[in-house]
């Protein structure tokens, strides 16, 4: 079952680009990664599910729900946490988490102490008073504490602190574990192949790929990194393979396609030394953004 | 209801500043109608000297100001100055505040149509307003009382205070529906007080120049001036109609253009 379903949305700012034509599906359970640079249109594309910008043309569902009409419907299960995070800043934490859990209808009192002690989070203090860390910190708690079926996270880790970074993941593989589907936007591409099983790449408003993380980091490419003289770089220049660069005494590329036939091709030229690599998400990345330019 | 009651409690100090500010409004004004009225005829001369489109400048055009319930008038001008530019801020700000502070992204996610919101928002907006007139009225026959010297005038702070309401919603709503429509959360307030002191101004110049006396019907600062209402002890019928329609027509707007809205985040 899908969770999200997004038909050719399209939501453009006058003259500047939005995003063109998306779509894409989310499914059930599944933890889904949105990655593309800053400006791509991932905030764009995520708000427009969250229904606080309408959509130009295309619609999306959330739960089998329209985005636009049954939104506040779809909101009662959903966790969301923005790239940004600002709350009233005269208020206390503990205020404002008993503000957002007012809107849910049921008692998140536990879960709130439950969540902020994992987090190290200090209930007492003024929102004006904390770090941008401890303010991202109050938008988990504040995105989690109704236990939502759907947790939307958009650049989440900005701010925090390594060690907070790993807890926070582990947090989000426990709710996935207890059946929360999880949409992730980054650009941190580290991120993404540590948590998602799918990602989806969006470029200039487009999306671009969308594959399962495992077909795109193993099943598909290969790096090769191979020693010889440069003389030999033109041989590797066919098709399927991309990023091909040399640095010293190395040539490296991205390699799609019949490994026999790229075997074969090595075995031509002198080769002092070889490395088959499976990439990182990163290079692939790379990839698929300097390709079409 | 949480929305409601968050909005109170956010609100809660600066209404207290105004009625603070009301307070003082109506204390020094009516102390200094103490002065005039003893000081005797010279000060009546020398406002009957003064010219029209000063006497009009300072808001006593038609009234006779010698009186206690003249005097008021004149005092009520200010004090409709006043309320309207609380309410023109605290409509704009109700709404556009959440994008101006981008705390829209914690808020419009939430379980509750924009619709639902909306009405909290101007609901407690609308008791704000109503507190604030409700402590002008008290504080009208508090004070004014002391310096009535005999008139009763019960009826005419009733009528003043009744206008002043109107005037205070036309511009609440005023207000709400510039920042549900405008494209700049962090203009809307400055946008409402501007159409607000426009109108303000266009009064003015229409006690300046009769000619223009048609300009009465843009400015909700001369459906209710003191001194007519004063006269015939009752409001005219097409400008109770026209306020209606104002405040009608901006909340169908504010709604509507609020529900539509993309969100500046």
């Amino acid at each position: 079952m899908n969770v999200i379903e997004i038909h050719h949305l399209t939501k453009s700012y006058g003259k500047a680009r939005g995003i063109v034509d998306v779509s894409f599906d989310v499914e059930e359970g599944e933890i889904f990664g949105f990655i593309g640079p800053n400006g791509a249109g991932k905030s764009t594309t995520i708000r427009t599910l969250l229904s606080l910008i309408r959509p130009t043309s295309g619609s999306a569902t959330i739960f089998g729900k329209d985005c636009v009409k049954q939104a506040p419907e779809i909101a009662k299960e959903i966790g969301y946490l923005p790239s940004e995070v600002f709350y009233y800043d005269k208020m206390k934490v503990i205020d404002l988490l008993k503000y957002s859990a007012s809107f849910y209808g049921k008692d998140c009192t536990k879960r709130i102490k439950e969540l902020a002690e994992y987090m190290d989070l200090d209930l007492k203090r003024r929102i004006d008073d904390l770090s941008y860390g401890n303010r991202k910190k109050v938008g988990i708690v504040q995105g989690l504490l109704h236990e939502p079926k759907l947790i939307i996270l958009d650049e989440p880790t900005g701010g925090l602190d390594p060690l907070m970074q790993q807890k926070f993941f582990e947090l989000l593989r426990q709710e996935n574990a207890k059946g929360a589907t999880i949409l992730l936007s980054s650009h941190v591409l580290d991120e993404v192949q540590r948590l998602c099983s799918r990602v989806a790449i969006i470029k200039e408003g487009r999306i671009i790929k969308l594959e399962k993380m495992s077909d795109l980091t193993r099943d598909n490419y290969k790096k090769f990194s191979v020693e010889c003289d440069a003389a030999a770089d033109a041989r590797f220049a066919v098709d399927g393979v991309s990023n091909l660069e040399r640095k010293g005494g190395t040539v490296s590329f991205l390699f799609k396609g019949d490994v026999d036939g790229m075997v074969k091709r090595l075995a031509e030229v002198h080769v002092r030394n070889l490395w088959v690599e499976e990439p990182t998400l990163e290079e692939i990345f790379m990839h698929y953004y300097t390709k079409e330019e | 209801m949480n929305v409601f009651w968050r909005e109170l409690r956010a609100n809660r100090k600066s209404l207290i500043w105004w009625c603070v500010g009301m307070v003082l409004m109506i204390y020094a004004g009516m102390a200094k109608y103490a002065a005039y009225a003893t000081s005797g005829t010279s000060i009546a001369d020398l406002m009957k000297q003064m010219p029209a489109s000063l006497s009009a400048a300072l808001g006593f055009a038609g009234l006779d100001v010698m009186k206690a319930s003249g005097f008021y008038g004149m005092l009520y001008l200010y004090l409709l100055l006043m309320v309207a530019i609380h309410a023109a801020l605290l409509g704009a700000n109700i709404l556009a505040k959440e994008e101006r502070d981008h705390t829209s992204e914690f808020l419009m996610v939430k379980p509750a149509s924009r619709s639902r919101i909306v009405t909290a928002k101007l609901a407690a907006a609308f008791v704000n307003v109503t507190v604030l007139n409700l402590v002008s009225l008290g504080l009208s026959f508090a004070v004014v009382e002391q310096y009535a010297a005999g008139e009763n005038m019960t009826d005419e702070i009733l009528l003043l205070m009744g206008a002043m309401f109107i005037v205070q919603l036309v511009f609440l709503f005023l207000g709400s529906a510039i920042a549900a429509v405008g494209k700049r959360p962090r203009s809307a307030a400055s946008l409402a007080t501007t159409v607000m002191l426009v109108t303000y101004v266009v009064s003015i110049v229409v006690d300046i120049n009769k000619n223009l006396g048609f300009l009465r019907y843009l400015t909700p600062f001369k459906y209710f001036a003191a001194a007519p209402v004063l006269d015939r002890m009752g409001y005219e019928p097409v400008f109770v109609v026209l306020s209606a329609l104002i405040i009608v027509a901006s909340v169908v707007v504010t709604y509507l253009a609020y529900d539509r809205r993309d969100l500046k985040l």
